[in-house]
């Protein structure tokens, strides 16, 4: 399946994109997609962020579907 | 005061926009109290260099979402007459205002308190990034203090 990820801040920077499509195995959570991610985009690694999917935060155990737009969020800073 | 409002300005928040808001409330006469909050960007000094512009992003949707769950969370909460949340995207510089949080109520406790409430969800919900610009045009990215 795939999932569309959306990337914000300085995890874009760390991406050096904004969004992009996924490969996933069916049935697969949001800790394997980060997991998946993190050894394609090393710096990843070291940024602390939270996952979003369809404009919810959601738990590393929740999984996902195809279609579903996925979001990595780094701290918040507004106001 | 179900409907979805905009939250999102291009931009700086001007004080004209501000007095402009204030001026509009001078018919409803059941408000006896506003509080308003006004966000200003400063010019920190990070590693010896000064800030000179949060450029702010966001994942608009999501942070429109929020706002809306912020608003109605607030009100049920709060026995307010209005509320509006005004929030910069793009380039905001030092000395400039990045957010503009205006309540009314009939008594000034509730607006005191909604106010707080307001600006308290909105720094910890809603996700805006600001990015701190320097004079040397390197940044480095704002994280809010909880």
């Amino acid at each position: 399946m795939e999932v569309k990820v959306l990337y914000f801040g300085m995890i874009a920077e760390a991406t050096d994109r904004k969004e992009e499509l996924i490969s996933l195995e069916s049935g697969s959570n949001v800790g394997q997609l980060e997991n998946l991610l993190k050894d394609k985009y090393e710096n990843l690694q070291h940024l602390s962020f939270k996952v979003a999917i369809d404009k919810e935060i959601s738990s590393s155990n929740t999984l996902l579907t195809s279609n579903n737009e996925i979001a990595l969020l780094p701290p918040f800073s507004g106001g | 005061m179900n409907k979805r409002k905009t939250v999102f300005i291009e931009g700086p928040i001007t004080p004209s926009f501000i007095a402009n808001s204030i001026e509009k409330h001078q018919t409803k006469t059941t408000i006896g109290a506003h509080d308003i909050f006004l966000g200003q960007v400063r010019a920190d000094k990070i590693d010896g260099k000064i800030v000179q512009a949060i450029d702010y992003s966001a994942y608009t949707e999501m942070a429109e979402n929020k706002f809306h769950e912020i608003r109605e969370a607030t009100f049920s909460k709060y026995d307010l007459t209005c509320m509006h949340i005004y929030h910069s995207l793009g380039k905001v510089k030092a000395g400039e205002i990045c957010l503009f949080v205006f309540v009314s109520a009939p008594h000034r406790k509730v607006a005191f308190e909604a106010l707080e409430f307001l600006v308290e969800e909105i720094k910890k919900e809603v996700p805006v990034f600001g990015k701190e610009v320097f004079e040397d045009e390197t940044h480095v990215w704002k994280v809010n203090k909880v």
